[in-house]
C-alpha cells in the first residue's frame, strides 16, 4: 500500500519536477569502505548433531551510492549497497575451519523526512530488496563441506541522518537499520549430500522465508569527518543472520569497523556530455 | 546530542557482540561421549539394517565413561562404541589417532597382491589419469587397474584408453583394493558400457532425527556417454577390499548383459559419510545416507561376484593371480560382442 502511495507521489513528483526550475542539480552521494572484524559461523549441514561455533577474521568491502530521486516532490531517495566479503573462522579446539565468503546487493527507496523539530536531523523509512550469495566451507568435512547460500529479501529499512558540528568541524553520523520481512532462499535438506542434488533430487530447495524462519538485521553506523579536501567515513556494520530452514540451522554474524572515502558528486553522461560548458574533462 | 550518540553506538556494539548460543570447546570425557552418541543417534543411517540397539550400547559405555579418564582412555572408548556399528565408513579423528573399522576385509583372503599384478603388466603400462592399463594375452584382452575413486579420471583419459584396446576382444577392470572415492568418477566410467539409460538404484537420505526418519526412495538413473563406449565383454575383478563407491561402481555394472563381476564379494559400504564434530574438536565421520540397489536393497555389506574366484596358494607360489587368469581365459572363449563405437 506504501509503495502504491510512494508510486503515485513520484508520478506527480515527476511531472512537477519538469515544470519547476531546480536551485541545484541532484547529486550522489558515493562511499567505499573496507571492513575487518570478526565472524561468528554456525550450520548444522557442516557440523550435523551439535551446535558448535566458529569464530575468527572476516574483511569487507562496502560500496555505497545514494541520490535523491526525483520521485514524490524529490521526497523520495535511492540508496545502493554492494557488499563482498570473506572471512576465516575455527571451531573452539583450533582443529577445524570454515572459510566464508558472501557478495550482496541490496537496492532501497526511502521517503525522506527533513521537517524535523531537531536541526540537521533527517529521517528516511522504505523498503529494499537484497539479493545475496555465499558459502560456508568446512576443510574437514567428506560429504557435507559446503553450505551454500542464496538469498532475495525484501526489506524494512530505516536511516536516521544528523549533521552537527564539534569545534566548528562539520560532522554526519548516520544509523540506517534493514529487516527482511519476506523472501525466497536456497537451503540443502538435512543430511542430503550434493551428490543426490546431482542426481535429481531438488525437491524443497528453495523455501519461502520470512520472520517464521528466518531472523536477519543488518545495523549500520557512520561518521563523516572532512579531512582536508577529503571526507573520511568511518563505520561499524553488524551484520545478524539466522536461519532454521529444512532442519539446518544457521548463524553467520558479523561485526566490522569500517573504514573508507565517501564523495559528493553529480553524475552525468550520454547526451549531457555534449554541454562542454558544464564540465572540463580529462577524457571527453 | 553527542554524548549520546556515543553512548548509544557502545551499547549497540556490546549488544550486537553478545555471544551466540552453541558448544565452545570442552575436554569433558562425559561431554564428548553424550555428543558422539547424540551425533550418532540423529544422523547414523544403518541401525534398523544392523539391528543396532543404539540405547543399549549408551547404557553399556555410559559406565565407563569417567571424568579422570585421559583424552587418550576417551579415544579408545568412543572408539571402541563406534566400532559397534561394523562400519567402515565411521571414523574418529583427533591429533594424535584415526579410529577405524576394517573387518570388512581384513577378516578375509586378501585375493590381490601387487607383486603378483607386475608379473603381468610390468613397468611399461601406461597412465590415464588414475588408471593403469595394457594389453594382454598378445594384444587380445585389455586390462584396466583402477586403484582408487579418489583418483581423477577425464573423459579424454576413458576415450584413448579404449581406442589403444579396440583391437582385444574383451577387457578386464580390474578395481580390487579400490577404496572408494569420488562417486561422479563411477558414474563416467559406467556410463561408456550402457547402451541405453537404466535404473541404477535409488537414494535417500535421513529428513529427520528417528532412526527411520528417511526421504523416500529417490530413482537414481544414468545415461549412456556420448563419447566412445565398450560394449565387448567385460569382466569387473573384485575382493573384498572393493569399497564405497567402487560397490556403487560394481552395482551398476552387474547390470550389464556384457559385463561379469569376477573375484570375491566387495567390501560393501553403500552409506555415503557425513562429517561432524564434538566440542573436544575430534571430527567425525559416519554413513548417513543409504544407497539402495535396483531392488531397493541395501548392499552395505557387499555384492556377491557372478563367478567367484580366489587366488589360490599353488598360483601365488608360482607368481600367478588365479584372478587375472581366470578371467583372461573367460575372455579368450568367444562371448557376444557387438563392438566399439
Amino acid at each position: 500500500m506504501k509503495r502504491t502511495v510512494w508510486l503515485i507521489g513520484g508520478l506527480i513528483g515527476v511531472s512537477l519536477s519538469l515544470a519547476a526550475q531546480r536551485e541545484a542539480p541532484l547529486s550522489t552521494n558515493e562511499s567505499t569502505m573496507i571492513g575487518i572484524g570478526g565472524y561468528n559461523l554456525q550450520d548444522t549441514y557442516l557440523s550435523p548433531g551439535i551446535n558448535i561455533n566458529y569464530t575468527g577474521l572476516m574483511m569487507r568491502v562496502l560500496n555505497e551510492r545514494m541520490r535523491v530521486t526525483c520521485l514524490a516532490d524529490e521526497h523520495i531517495s535511492r540508496q545502493q549497497l554492494v557488499n563482498v566479503e570473506f572471512g576465516s573462522t575455527h571451531n573452539g579446539a583450533e582443529t577445524a575451519n570454515i572459510y566464508a565468503g558472501f557478495v550482496d546487493y541490496d537496492l532501497g527507496y526511502h521517503y525522506r523526512f527533513t521537517e524535523l523539530p531537531i536541526d540537521g536531523l533527517k529521517l528516511l523509512t522504505g523498503l529494499s530488496t537484497r539479493i545475496s550469495g555465499g558459502f560456508l566451507y568446512n576443510t574437514r568435512n567428506s560429504n557435507n563441506p559446503v553450505s551454500g547460500k542464496a538469498d532475495f529479501d525484501l526489506n524494512l529499512s530505516g536511516m536516521a541522518i544528523y549533521n552537527f558540528c564539534v569545534a566548528q568541524l562539520p560532522l554526519t553520523f548516520r544509523y540506517q537499520m534493514e529487516v527482511p520481512f519476506a523472501g525466497v532462499l536456497f537451503s540443502l535438506n538435512k543430511g542430503q549430500p550434493y551428490y543426490f542434488i546431482s542426481e535429481g533430487d531438488t525437491e524443497g530447495l528453495i523455501r519461502v522465508s520470512s520472520f517464521h524462519n528466518k531472523q536477519v538485521m543488518r545495523n549500520y553506523f557512520t561518521l563523516d569527518i572532512p579531512v582536508g579536501s577529503f571526507t573520511v567515513r568511518m563505520g561499524y556494520l553488524n551484520s545478524m543472520y539466522r536461519t532454521n530452514v529444512n532442519d539446518i540451522k544457521t548463524h553467520v554474524i558479523s561485526n566490522a569497523f569500517m573504514i573508507g572515502i565517501a564523495k559528493e558528486f553529480i553524475a552525468f553522461g550520454g547526451k549531457n556530455l555534449k554541454d562542454k560548458s558544464k564540465y572540463r574533462s580529462a577524457y571527453y | 546530542m553527542n554524548k549520546y550518540i556515543l553512548y548509544s553506538i557502545i551499547l549497540l556494539s556490546i549488544l550486537f557482540s553478545s555471544c551466540e548460543k552453541g558448544a565452545e570447546f570442552s575436554s569433558s570425557p562425559r561431554e564428548n561421549f553424550e555428543a558422539l552418541w547424540k551425533i550418532l543417534d540423529e544422523n547414523y543411517c544403518f541401525f534398523a539394517y544392523k539391528n543396532v540397539d543404539w540405547n543399549e550400547v549408551h547404557e553399556r559405555y555410559s559406565v565407563q565413561i569417567s571424568d579422570t579418564m585421559s583424552q587418550y582412555s576417551l579415544f579408545d572408548k568412543l572408539a571402541e562404541m563406534l566400532a559397534e556399528l561394523k562400519d567402515g565408513h565411521t571414523n574418529l579423528i583427533s591429533s594424535f589417532d584415526k579410529s577405524r573399522y576394517w573387518a570388512w576385509y581384513e577378516n578375509y583372503p586378501r585375493n590381490f597382491y601387487t607383486e603378483l599384478q607386475d608379473n603381468y603388466i610390468g613397468t611399461t603400462y601406461k597412465i590415464a589419469g588414475g588408471m593403469k592399463y595394457t594389453r594382454l594375452a598378445n594384444d587380445s584382452v585389455g586390462y584396466v587397474y583402477y586403484g582408487s575413486f579418489s583418483n581423477g579420471v577425464g573423459d579424454n583419459n576413458l576415450d584413448y584408453m579404449f581406442t589403444y584396446f579396440k583391437n582385444c576382444k574383451g577387457l578386464i577392470f580390474d578395481v580390487r583394493d579400490n577404496g572408494g572415492g569420488v562417486m561422479s568418477y563411477s558414474d563416467r566410467i559406467a556410463s561408456r558400457f550402457l547402451t541405453e539409460k537404466i535404473l541404477t538404484g535409488y537414494s535417500q537420505y535421513k529428513k529427520g532425527n528417528g532412526h527411520n526418519d528417511f526421504t523416500e526412495p529417490n530413482p537414481l538413473y544414468l545415461s549412456p556417454s556420448d563419447r566412445i563406449r565398450w560394449l565387448k565383454p567385460v569382466i569387473v575383478l573384485t575382493n573384498r577390499h572393493s569399497y564405497s563407491a567402487t560397490n556403487d561402481f560394481v552395482n551398476i555394472m552387474r547390470l550389464l548383459p556384457q559385463v561379469t563381476i569376477m573375484g570375491d564379494r566387495t567390501g560393501g559400504g553403500s552409506g555415503l559419510p557425513f562429517s561432524s564434530e564434538l566440542p573436544i574438536g575430534w571430527s567425525v565421520r559416519f554413513s548417513a545416507c543409504p544407497m539402495l540397489d535396483v531392488n531397493m536393497q541395501h548392499t552395505e555389506f557387499g555384492i556377491d561376484p557372478d563367478v567367484k574366484v580366489s587366488l589360490t596358494n599353488e598360483d601365488i607360489a608360482k607368481g600367478k593371480d588365479t584372478i587375472i587368469d581366470a578371467a583372461m581365459a573367460r575372455i579368450m572363449n568367444p562371448q557376444d560382442t557387438v563392438g566399439v563405437q
